[in-house]
């Protein structure tokens, strides 16, 4: 049972990369390959804010994300509003990952850092299994998160809003919504968030400046199984590619850990080609 | 027309000839002149990178300016030269190349990684030019390929070599590896394993994980199910802690030996909030390193290195990256022993003799063995400790 909480957790942690993705998929059809980074530096500001500066964690909260959310709108405008084409969009965003990567580096060095976590670090026993607290809060941050963003996008105008850019952007626009301006705020609450989710992920992580690369392409297998634009996708897909990684290390070695994940992402796009829970459209030409 | 093309020929190697003595500038410092030394550190790397070149760099400052107070190498005043490579062997390769286009030097000596030191070494043996490298490569202290280069820190064999007695004074007879994919975790793993069965300690699992994993508790936990007496690892980084947190999520409770990459991290040398240092995760733990890299108020030699590399600035990383404070000793015995410096094989030639090296006035490794089929450091084994986690000062475990 410790394993199936390991892989548990650590899918979590995926499915909190994923649903940042997800996020501005949804806002602007685009893929921030930038997304990790953002969450590896929200790790890194909650470390400076705990332990550097030991502020209460309500305040490292609310400054990690509010410095990510700066972060992630300077982006927006330096690596998204100039490029039109959402092909070269990747390009873009994967230039600002770089750049994060070497600036997090610069500022905070190579070395892991520590970012304890507000809610103990004793081994719990929980179902047979032993469990750090944090990876419980994990998951539970996750499922909350998928239910709050579904909740928030059928009850309130700017989800509806966000729904129909994602269904048609030009009907959206039709239909008086400032799509420009929804894809930057969207683009920024993606980096707040990320930034939020700095003091539940560094404490499982530690803050170091390889996260975000150790993140980034797991994130993105996620979505792929899940079904690009589909939180519940994200979460399921991320609990799957965390259970299927850790107990393939375990049982059939580690050098098999990956090409499990990769071989289930297969086998799940050759029956359900756009997702778990995304079905495929019929376009008309 | 056969009379034609000898001509030809005859102009085109003279002409080659011509060419590639301008572009080799002039030979070193003469019999005279400073004895030339070329450092190529990565100082504007980021990270642990940019400690460890600042350190090395550091050691060699210390050493010039001691060799030179005892006389300087064969009665010539060394003269360094530090330059950037900025980690990078196509920068290291287009200094070294401008170097010795315009003065070349004597020596040369890097503070690595060992891609530089791969990118590098081809030229420096064309040259003929005596080097030191401190990032072993996979031919680097191969005499055969590198006549004139020596390997300033332990290889793989050396440092696996170290193990053997202590698990054996311990009493251990049985032994779990868990390693990175990096090539030195694999070659770690692959190497440590037929030395514990040779030295009659049975391996229950050698375990592999990806270092970019952020969870190892499946492998640790494999392991734990076959029992055994101790935990041998192998890490950097970011896995070192979570293999810590995977050790304590087991509640194993397990004795570790770790190697000196294990040592280098600074999470174990750190304490809470920052690192783990004096929490229960680093209680079973203890890890290799040169036993320079402890503090010893009765070593005198180590001692005055310390504080003259501290003079010099701060030292960033453990002194496993001051073995180069030893470069300068080694030279200097070893032109004692030819009486001049001005060639470069009589000098490397003189390094692999025993009489050589043990006159050296050497510090950070107490005997530099190199050898006519290896000129690696060949490690005595009561060069290296195991040592429990403890802080980090000055370059060393208090």
């Amino acid at each position: 049972m410790t394993i199936i909480w390991g892989g548990l957790a650590l899918g979590a942690v995926y499915a909190l990369v994923a649903v940042g993705y997800n996020i501005v998929f949804i806002s602007s059809k685009t893929f921030n390959f930038a997304q990790a980074q953002l969450m590896m530096v929200g790790t890194f500001v909650a470390h400076t804010g705990l332990v550097t500066l030991r502020l209460p964690v309500a305040l490292v909260v609310l400054m990690a994300t509010a410095a990510v959310m700066a972060v992630a709108a300077v982006e927006e405008r330096l690596a998204i509003r100039p490029v039109g084409d959402p092909e070269a969009v990747l390009v873009t965003t994967l230039g600002a990952a770089v750049l994060l990567n070497g600036l997090t580096q610069l500022v905070w060095g190579g070395q892991p850092l520590t970012v304890p976590f507000f809610g103990g670090d004793q081994v719990l026993e929980l179902l047979g299994g032993r469990v750090y607290p944090v990876e419980i809060a994990l998951v539970v941050v996750a499922v909350a998160l998928v239910v709050l963003f579904t909740w928030f996008s059928r009850r309130f105008v700017t989800g509806l809003a966000l729904l129909a850019m994602a269904e048609d952007r030009e009907a959206a626009m039709l239909r008086g919504i400032d799509v420009r301006r929804l894809a930057f705020w969207t683009f920024a609450a993606s980096g707040a968030l990320a930034g939020l989710l700095g003091v539940f992920v560094g404490p499982k992580t530690f803050a170091v400046a390889t996260l975000g690369a150790s993140l980034a392409l797991k994130g993105f297998v996620v979505v792929a199984i899940g079904g690009f634009g589909s939180m519940p996708g994200t979460l399921v897909g991320g609990l799957v590619v965390g259970l299927v990684e850790a107990l393939a290390a375990r049982h059939l070695g580690s050098e098999y850990a990956s090409i499990s994940v990769f071989a289930v992402l297969i086998a799940i796009l050759l029956v359900r080609p756009s997702g778990l829970f995304v079905r495929t459209r019929e376009r008309a030409v | 027309m056969m009379q034609r093309f000898v001509t030809a020929a005859m102009a085109a190697a003279s002409a080659a000839a011509l060419l590639a003595g301008c572009g080799s500038g002039e030979t070193g410092g003469g019999a005279d002149g400073p004895y030339r030394v070329l450092m190529t550190a990565g100082l504007s790397t980021q990270g642990a990178l940019a400690g460890n070149a600042a350190t090395s760099v550091l050691s060699v400052r210390a050493s010039v300016a001691q060799v030179n107070r005892a006389g300087g190498v064969a009665g010539r005043k060394v003269e360094l030269t530090v330059v950037d490579d900025e980690g990078n062997p196509t920068t290291a390769l287009t200094k070294i190349r401008q170097a010795i286009a315009a003065q070349r030097p004597d020596a040369v000596v890097n503070a690595g990684p060992s891609t530089v030191a791969a990118a590098t070494l081809p030229v420096l043996k064309q040259y003929k030019i005596l080097s030191f490298n401190i990032a072993p490569t996979e031919d680097s202290a191969n005499p055969a390929v590198n006549p004139l280069n020596f390997d300033m820190t332990g290889n793989p064999e050396d440092y696996i070599r170290g193990f053997i007695p202590h698990l054996k004074e311990k009493g251990y007879r049985s032994a779990g590896i868990v390693h990175g994919s990096t090539a030195t975790g694999v070659t770690f793993a692959e190497q440590m394993e037929p030395a514990l069965k040779a030295a009659g300690i049975t391996v229950v699992g050698n375990q592999e994980y990806d270092s970019a994993a952020l969870d190892m508790t499946p492998q640790l936990q494999a392991l734990q199910s076959k029992n055994p007496d101790v935990l041998v690892m192998d890490g950097y980084g970011a896995p070192v802690g979570h293999l810590l947190k995977g050790v304590e999520k087991l509640g194993w409770n397990v004795p570790i030996v770790a190697n000196n990459s294990v040592s280098a991290t600074g999470l174990i040398s750190t304490p809470p909030p920052t690192g783990v240092l004096g929490t229960p995760q680093v209680r079973n733990l203890v890890t290799q390193v040169y036993r320079s890299t402890v503090h010893d108020p009765a070593d005198r030699a180590v001692n005055e290195v310390v504080a003259a590399m501290a003079a010099l600035g701060k030292i960033e990383s453990t002194l496993i990256m001051a073995t180069n404070y030893d470069v300068l000793p080694l030279i200097a015995a070893a032109a004692a022993k030819v009486g001049h410096a001005g060639d470069p094989q009589a000098l490397a030639k003189a390094l692999e003799d025993p009489q050589v090296q043990a006159s050296a006035k050497v510090v950070i490794i107490r005997r530099y063995n190199f050898r006519p089929d290896s000129h690696g450091p060949n490690l005595a084994a009561d060069d290296l400790a195991f040592v429990a986690p403890s802080p980090l000062k000055n370059g060393q475990f208090q």
